[in-house]
């Protein structure tokens, strides 16, 4: 273990192959640091311990870039809340995700931070997790031993836990694009209205046709040890009249989906409430 | 009616640039951790983990290699074990009952922090641990059950007329409880300080600090040295707001402490999470009331307790007190006062000064039960203040005659107008079912003492010094020697400006150089809004009496024995019409005598009286007034409450900076905000909770909601130039103002501050359940 950043030993590899190389031994593996904005912070105030080594990927190209498909956005690792926030295609295609991005930390954070440094980072407060999550996409993971995609709401695990394997680094995501006619809202809870660590937080998406619900997903942060979809609340008001019956029974439904805590940033009762009612937020803003 | 004839002002009252502004904007101001010593050392702490107990012994890791590392225990200490604030109760090491988690039991220094701290982690104590008290809850519920068994600190009473009789004749009692938890100031630099042996035997205390003079004889007893050998001066400061009053004293004391004993400089610096865990905070508060109402409105009688959690040990806290409870009932006529002020022991780090120094603790509780008052006896709560505001000649609850500059009712009037609270305050929402906001509008009126409370200034008789001798480019100079600090608030700017104006002269002729015990006079503590009131008169009569200096010797060995006046930056003779450019002038005296001092000391005026036993008479030379509106907006999807305007007015005396005024104002507000609705401490097992940048959250800019903020002008009669304070007043009156505000919109009173959306509903939800 090192004791300060003095003694750690960070490694710069040329290319992703390389980083990969380095990822596949023991005896070479680091812990892979991207923006360093969560890590950082973890390492100094010794909730993590210090890793001995640690493995820059925030420079690696291959890992920096937002392209588009047909149906998707394909996002990279190391690509930064400020790009995402600033991306048309992002902007145009995963709304919630680019509103999201643009709320945390302030320039510095925005501009330092990355999309898989936060995804790995596993927490349940990370802001882009919603969005992500309703997108019902793919992480997309890499190792000398190949590529793997794990779909986005089977990649957390438990509190910071995550299913990538140890030799294995994030290298982009693949996010299906919003459908013609739907929206997405993002809304964030915090103690301030900048810089803030959530309280609540969650995004959804939303496709109306002819006064019906054709598709709606949710998912809320910092109510459980992981960012959680509502599916039950999915499947309750699909295919629905948007109307205040259902709008009602959504709300009840959130609340009992999930199970927040008290902490340092808010009360658990007011949590489980307050998923209610942005859920009741998020079908009255389409209602007008 | 003693009055002083006032000036005429052509420097001060201008909004000018302070000369400090451009290095701190460029980042080339010099902090405690800027400037480099050479071979210094760095110290780390030894602290207890536990909130109570009695230590037993020290035990040292024998693999550790300790010959690099120099180890302070009291055993070392070369005087008295003691750190002389007003309790002599606090060690500076613990030797034997341990009162908080953190407390010092033992000193480190080494070549490298990582190595002292490395050091530190290697002494291990041996504790008998003992039950602890750590939260004002704990506190409270033992003060109702049974008060004996709480430790105090300190108790004060005030009495007016016969409280018992006048609750007895009243139409109506009302009884309110209300409460508030710590507040961090969270200054830009953490705490540091270095302290430098000298080869003279002079011991050099450098660092970030409010006031040099609390650290040199407090520290003096400790280190058995005269004062004479102790150098204290200070670095730049990013702001203190009462977290570097009485603190410092204890990271110089650690300093010095190792420094003597490893014959080296030694340096400490927290970092942010130390900082938060190991310094002072603001003092948790909770205040009882039961008021008598007439059926017209009148206050008939004001029985109020007012408790602070004083943490382990007495520091200042019976000051913070003291200006407590002479704010708890201030602001209104009332003729029956009983008002009884204690503080408790609880086993927390010893609270301390901040911004306001309980007068916002008991504003708080005082300005929400205004509201309350004026509810029960069907009044609004602008009609009912109109009707009961202290007025020029009244008197205030400890007697005290309100003879002269008195900003009330003008600044409630004004306020009032402004905003157009009337027609606002008819239609708040008042927890409308069905709204999608919901709106309230909130006021509070205060008045702020000016200086030290009580017997403070007569007992501190502020001294002051001016110095005419050359700058570094061989210009004669006037630099203002003070102990006041420039933290920025604008010392640094306002008194060249003051003697620019008692001297006649200009602003480049006057300068005001950071300070330094050994160059300084006593001109007390940089607190209690003072400092542009208190030390502002004495340098501007020093100016006068150097003025009379300069032209006695101008007119001796210049002008034939003319007389002569110094007048708009010139000596003026008065028979043949010479003039003389200040410069020439001075620059003609030092040549000749050399520099020049002259001294100035502080006097109240002869009608200040007071009594600091019985706690009768004037409390303070003079009150700063002010009027906060808050409006505000409640989500009723999330119960989210944004703040959206402020309306204020102030009467602060004469302003002699009107940019560095309105800064401290704007500034004091957005820090009033955070404690009324955002910063949050809770003590967990004896530690804070939220020890973090991340977990303490204060406003940002983004927070700050619009702003409409003016003053009036009562300049304070018996000096000049009449300035009263400003440092303060800020932080007292946003918090009840938006608690009234908020029950104008929600319907719900909010008695514990800070002010949450959970908080709103948990008191929603209790009072108007509602299925899910």
């Amino acid at each position: 273990m090192a004791t300060t950043f003095e003694e750690m030993n960070c490694a710069f590899p040329a290319n992703l192959a390389e980083a990969l190389e380095l990822m596949s031994d023991e005896q070479t593996r680091g812990r892979p640091l991207a923006g360093g904005t969560d890590l950082m912070v973890q390492w100094e105030s010794g909730v993590l311990p210090m890793p001995e080594r640690a493995i820059s990927v925030k420079h690696l190209p291959e890992l920096r870039t937002i392209e588009e498909s047909d149906d998707a956005v394909i996002i990279g690792s190391a690509v930064t809340h400020m790009q995402l926030r600033r991306s048309d295609a992002v902007v145009r295609y995963l709304p919630s995700l680019a509103d999201a991005a643009a709320t945390i930390g302030g320039y510095q954070i925005q501009t330092m931070g990355t999309v898989g440094g936060s995804v790995a980072n596993a927490s349940p407060a990370g802001d882009l997790a919603p969005s992500i999550m309703i997108s019902d996409g793919d992480v997309i993971v890499a190792s000398v031993r190949g590529e793997r995609a794990i779909p986005v709401n089977e990649f957390w695990t438990g509190y910071r836990k995550t299913d990538m394997a140890e030799d294995e680094i994030i290298v982009r995501f693949r996010l299906p694009k919003m459908p013609e006619g739907a929206c997405e809202v993002w809304r964030k809870l915090g103690p301030r209205k900048a810089q803030a660590i959530s309280k609540v937080m969650g995004s959804c998406r939303l496709l109306i046709s002819d006064g019906h619900i054709e598709q709606f997903r949710v998912a809320i942060g910092s109510v459980a040890p992981v960012c959680v979809r509502l599916r039950a609340v999915e499947e309750l008001v699909t295919g629905k009249p948007l109307n205040e019956e259902a709008i009602a029974a959504a709300e009840a439904c959130a609340a009992e989906s999930v199970k927040p805590i008290d902490d340092i940033r808010s009360k658990a009762d007011y949590r489980k409430w307050v998923t209610g009612r942005m859920v009741r937020g998020f079908l009255e803003q389409s209602l007008g | 009616m003693e009055s002083v004839q006032t000036g005429t002002y052509k420097v001060i009252g201008q909004g000018l640039t302070r000369p400090d502004a451009d290095e701190k904007v460029r980042g080339q101001a010099v902090y405690a951790d800027d400037f480099h010593v050479p071979d210094a050392w760095y110290g780390a702490i030894v602290r207890s983990p536990v909130s109570h107990g009695r230590l037993k012994g020290l035990r040292r890791n024998p693999d550790f290699d300790w010959s690099q590392v120099v180890v302070v225990t009291p055993e070392d200490i070369p005087g008295n074990n003691i750190v002389d604030m007003m309790g002599r109760d606090m060690p500076f090491i613990a030797y034997d009952e341990i009162q908080y988690v953190g407390e010092p039991l033992a000193l480190v220094a080494a070549p490298t922090r990582h190595l002292a701290r490395e050091a530190a982690a290697n002494i291990e104590p041996d504790i008998e641990e003992l039950p602890a008290l750590c939260t004002l809850q704990e506190m409270v519920a033992q003060y109702k059950k049974d008060p004996e068994q709480l430790h105090e600190l300190s108790a004060q009473t005030i009495r007016k007329g016969n409280v018992d009789e006048a609750l007895a004749e009243a139409d109506m009692v009302i009884e309110r409880e209300y409460s508030a938890g710590h507040q961090e100031q969270l200054y830009i630099e953490p705490q540091g300080m270095v302290a430098i042996p000298e080869g003279d035997g002079t011991l050099f205390i450098h660092g970030s600090m409010q006031c040099p003079y609390y650290i040199n004889p407090e520290l003096c007893e400790t280190l058995d040295m005269p004062p004479e050998k102790l150098r204290v001066k200070q670095s730049a400061v990013g702001g203190a707001f009462g977290g570097k009053e009485e603190f410092p004293t204890l990271i110089a004391g650690y300093c010095a402490l190792l420094a003597l004993k490893a014959k080296r400089p030694v340096k400490i610096i927290y970092d942010r999470n130390q900082d938060i865990l190991y310094s002072t905070k603001r003092h948790p508060s909770w205040s009882r009331y039961k008021v008598g109402l007439k059926k017209d409105g009148t206050i008939h009688a004001i029985q109020c307790e007012f408790l602070l959690d004083g943490g382990a040990y007495t520091t200042l806290s019976p000051v913070v007190m003291y200006r407590g409870i002479l704010h708890s009932a201030m602001g209104y006529r009332c003729e029956n006062v009983a008002i009884d002020g204690h503080v408790y022991r609880t086993n927390t780090f010893p609270n301390g000064a901040f911004r306001g120094f309980g007068a916002p603790q008991a504003l708080w509780a005082w300005e929400s039960m205004i509201d309350e008052l004026a509810a029960a006896c069907g009044m609004t709560p602008q009609a009912f203040r109109l009707q009961n505001c202290l007025r020029l000649g009244d008197a205030t609850p400890t007697g005290g005659l309100l003879r002269d500059s008195v900003g009330s009712p003008e600044v409630l009037e004004k306020t009032l107008e402004r905003c157009g609270f009337n027609e606002k305050w008819d239609r708040c929402s008042r927890g409308k079912p069905g709204e999608r906001k919901w709106y309230g509008i909130g006021v509070s009126f205060f008045a702020h003492g000016a200086g030290f409370t009580g017997d403070g200034e007569a007992r501190i008789k502020a001294k002051v010094a001016l110095d005419l001798e050359y700058d570094e480019q061989r210009a004669p100079i006037v630099n203002v020697r003070i102990s006041s600090t420039e933290m920025g608030q604008g010392t640094c700017i306002i008194m060249p400006q003051i003697v620019a104006d008692a001297m006649s002269i200009d602003l480049k002729h006057a300068a005001y150089p950071m300070p330094d015990t050994f160059k300084v006079p006593d001109s007390g503590p940089t607190v209690a809004s003072r400092t542009a009131m208190v030390v502002g008169s004495t340098v501007y009569s020093a100016g006068q009496k150097l003025k009379a200096e300069l032209e006695t010797f101008v007119s001796e060995t210049l002008c034939d024995g003319q007389p002569v006046v110094l007048r708009d930056n010139a000596f003026h003779a008065e028979y043949d019409g010479k003039q003389i450019p200040f410069d020439e002038g001075a620059a003609a005296y030092l040549a000749s005598n050399g520099p020049l001092r002259v001294y100035d000391q502080f006097k109240l005026p002869p009608h200040i009286k007071w009594n600091q036993k019985t706690f009768e008479g004037d409390a303070y030379p003079a009150y700063s007034w002010g009027c906060n509106v808050v409006e505000l907006e409640v989500d009723t999807l999330t119960y989210e409450i944004d703040v959206t305007k402020i309306t204020a007015y102030y009467d602060i005396g004469r302003l002699l900076n009107p940019i560095m005024a309105m800064g401290q104002i704007q500034g004091g507000l957005i820090q009033a905000l955070g404690y009324a609705a955002m910063e949050k401490i809770e003590v967990k097992n004896g530690k804070y909770d939220a020890d973090r940048m991340q977990t303490y959250v204060i406003p940002t800019a983004m927070d700050g909601p619009e702003m409409d903020l003016h003053f009036v002008e009562y300049p304070w009669d018996h000096a000049q130039p009449g300035a009263k304070g400003v440092g303060e007043i800020p932080m007292d009156g946003l918090a009840p103002a938006m608690a009234n505000a908020l029950e104008a919109a929600s319907g719900v009173r909010l008695r514990d501050l800070p002010i949450t959306p959970e908080q709103l509903f948990a008191e929603l939800q209790a009072t108007q359940p509602r299925s899910a």
